[in-house]
């Protein structure tokens, strides 16, 4: 992408609040939060081929540390910022770094371990997290005087983290240790004989993924201003997992579009009740039957589709 | 009140064995995951509801009926939908995941709330040892051995049963010598839709059946699978009766609210420790 594309592309995002109704711009501060998450499964699944269905969980724990630092002890949400990135990428290192070294299948497995007993706990642990209860009032992020409690506002908050981690993630991929990680996704067995330290590559994928996606929790907390266990359950996690997967877990702006997409989608299903969750398993489902390897697959065979076309047109 | 957990234990567990069986099955021709089996599972529960209401049949011809049924709908199934995903686990998963969500919100439209499943095993109370329970748990336990009889005599002594361990074995080296793999694989996924559908009839006059009474059955019967070997039969209904008696008996003696943590941790430390499971005998890519 050419300066000039991401200059338009900035300069469009930053318009939505001034043109669209409040209802789009709802839906787009959820993409940019969502694509937090989405993005920290990307250096998971992208680049040590492993798929996870924690990320849920992880987001979860943001959400929660800041939720009960800010409502329960009356710390403020910037200084609630840090030990909220920090408790996602604790705990999933501590449960997920061991199972880094299962691959395929037996990872997913744990991944569902993992999942299962983070939201065990916020849903039984009742002391610390009220449990069923859920965690009222949490306050919005503020700016100086100025609260970030409209979804305009808080749409410039949640973009301005949603752009800096993808400006971050960039970074990274392209550092040393993208290297190490691409290298390590082509062939583990590979890499490790050309000196790559798959082991600690792993986990430092690990825990990058739970910083962005404890990040994500974070700006849903301020944004929701109520938080749930229910609201961390497998779904999310088979959400953040589809949206990463529709995108191609190593294109950092695919797996934005697919969040972008598939959020919007399954809002405007939002009225169909029941009926939005059946169309949304049947998009998983039709997506996975028909485009195994991901939407955007879709875009190149539209491209051979019209050049066919337009060279058909030119012979006639 | 031991033996009252025991009992409890044991029949919760056999639940577990048999939703876990469908895993197993599966996994065994597949090496693939059917993260829907807890939602076929619910279904299958509604089948029999609907079955049990419309023909008023007594317990044992209720469960060979929703056994079939539930064989015919899982050969269809496979033939619609799983035959498209077996590209690669991580379409698989995802896949069968969606179809869980269709599954589960279709039964919500038909059945919102929680309803009582007919009592087919009668209301009778047991003693035993002390305990006081109802029949229906004696029919779990009986059930599920005769179920765990009737899968080895399949398996052992009757052509399909060859077929179907001769996938399992080596599906590239069965069609070689002549099983029809296609064949195999749909009945594979006919015969875990029957023991999952069956399961249902079981569990259903215990409690109230509804539409979300999958999710977490599915998840600890999948727990119980890999436990006890998601490759191996027997290791699965051991897997299943050992957690359903160490959740009873954690819920017991420790903490009531913590008992559904015990299938979970199980899970992640078999996975770390003996990814293989108590009885399997495959060993999972490790680097």
């Amino acid at each position: 992408m050419g300066t000039p594309t991401i200059i338009i592309a900035v300069v469009a995002l930053l318009a939505v609040p001034v043109l669209a109704p409040t209802y789009i711009v709802h839906i787009a501060t959820f993409v940019a939060i969502y694509t937090l998450p989405v993005i920290g499964l990307g250096f998971v699944s992208g680049f040590t081929n492993r798929i996870s269905l924690a990320q849920g969980a992880i987001f979860g724990i943001g959400a929660y540390v800041t939720g009960l630092l800010t409502t329960k002890f009356g710390w403020s949400p910037a200084t609630a910022f840090v030990p909220s990135v920090a408790g996602a990428v604790v705990v999933a290192t501590a449960l997920g770094a061991p199972a880094m070294r299962l691959a395929g299948l037996y990872f997913v497995m744990a991944t569902i371990a993992i999942h299962q007993i983070v939201w065990t706990v916020l849903m039984n642990w009742i002391d610390v997290t009220s449990g069923p209860q859920g965690v009222r009032s949490i306050p919005s992020l503020s700016i100086g005087s100025i609260s970030l409690d409209t979804p305009e506002r808080y749409y410039y908050a949640a973009l301005a983290f949603a752009l800096t981690s993808l400006v971050l993630a960039y970074r990274i991929v392209s550092s040393r240790l993208g290297l190490h990680l691409r290298a390590l996704s082509d062939d583990e067995l590979a890499a490790s004989m050309s000196g790559v330290p798959i082991f600690r590559a792993k986990v430092v994928a690990l825990a990058l993924s739970a910083a962005w996606a404890g990040t994500g929790g974070f700006l849903y907390a301020h944004y929701m201003r109520f938080i749930h266990p229910e609201m961390f359950t497998l779904e999310p996690s088979i959400l953040f997992l589809t949206m990463a997967m529709f995108g191609g877990y190593r294109s950092l702006i695919g797996m934005v579009i697919a969040t972008a997409v598939l959020e919007s989608a399954t809002e405007y299903l939002r009225p169909f009740g029941e009926f939005r969750m059946i169309a949304y398993g049947l998009i998983l489902l039709f997506g996975m039957m028909f485009f195994p390897k991901g939407i955007l697959t879709l875009v190149p065979d539209v491209r051979g589709w019209m050049a066919r076309l337009l060279s058909a047109g030119a012979r006639s | 009140m031991l033996a009252q957990i025991l009992v409890g234990g044991v029949a919760t567990g056999c639940i577990y064995a048999i939703v876990g069986l469908g895993f197993t099955l599966v996994y065994r021709s597949m090496r693939m995951v059917n993260f829907a089996q807890g939602q076929i599972f619910m279904a299958g529960t509604f089948l029999g509801l609907v079955i049990a209401d419309h023909f008023k049949l007594p317990a044992v011809p209720l469960i060979l009926v929703v056994g079939a049924a539930a064989f015919v709908i899982g050969l269809i199934v496979e033939k619609l939908i799983f035959r498209r995903l077996y590209h690669n686990h991580e379409v698989f998963v995802v896949g069968s995941i969606g179809l869980g969500i269709v599954l589960t919100n279709a039964i919500r439209i038909f059945f919102p709330e929680p309803v009582p499943f007919p009592k087919v095993f009668g209301t009778g109370i047991v003693t035993f040892g002390g305990a006081f329970f109802q029949i229906s748990y004696v029919w779990v336990v009986g059930l599920t051995v005769l179920l765990v009889l009737g899968l080895h005599v399949l398996f052992a002594y009757t052509k399909i049963g060859r077929g179907l361990r001769a996938v399992a074995a080596d599906t590239e080296m069965a069609g070689a010598v002549g099983v029809d793999v296609r064949k195999s694989i749909a009945q594979t996924f006919g015969l875990s839709f029957a023991v999952a559908a069956i399961a249902g009839v079981l569990i259903g006059p215990l409690y109230f059946v509804s539409f979300d009474m999958g999710d977490m059955i599915g998840l600890k019967a999948f727990s119980a699978a890999v436990f006890g070997g998601i490759n191996s039969i027997p290791g699965t209904i051991m897997g299943g009766v050992i957690i359903g008696l160490l959740e009873n008996l954690a819920g017991g003696y420790v903490s009531s609210s913590y008992k559904d943590l015990v299938a979970f941790v199980i899970l992640l430390l078999t996975l770390l420790v003996r990814p293989n499971g108590l009885l399997g005998s495959e060993t999972p890519v490790k680097v």
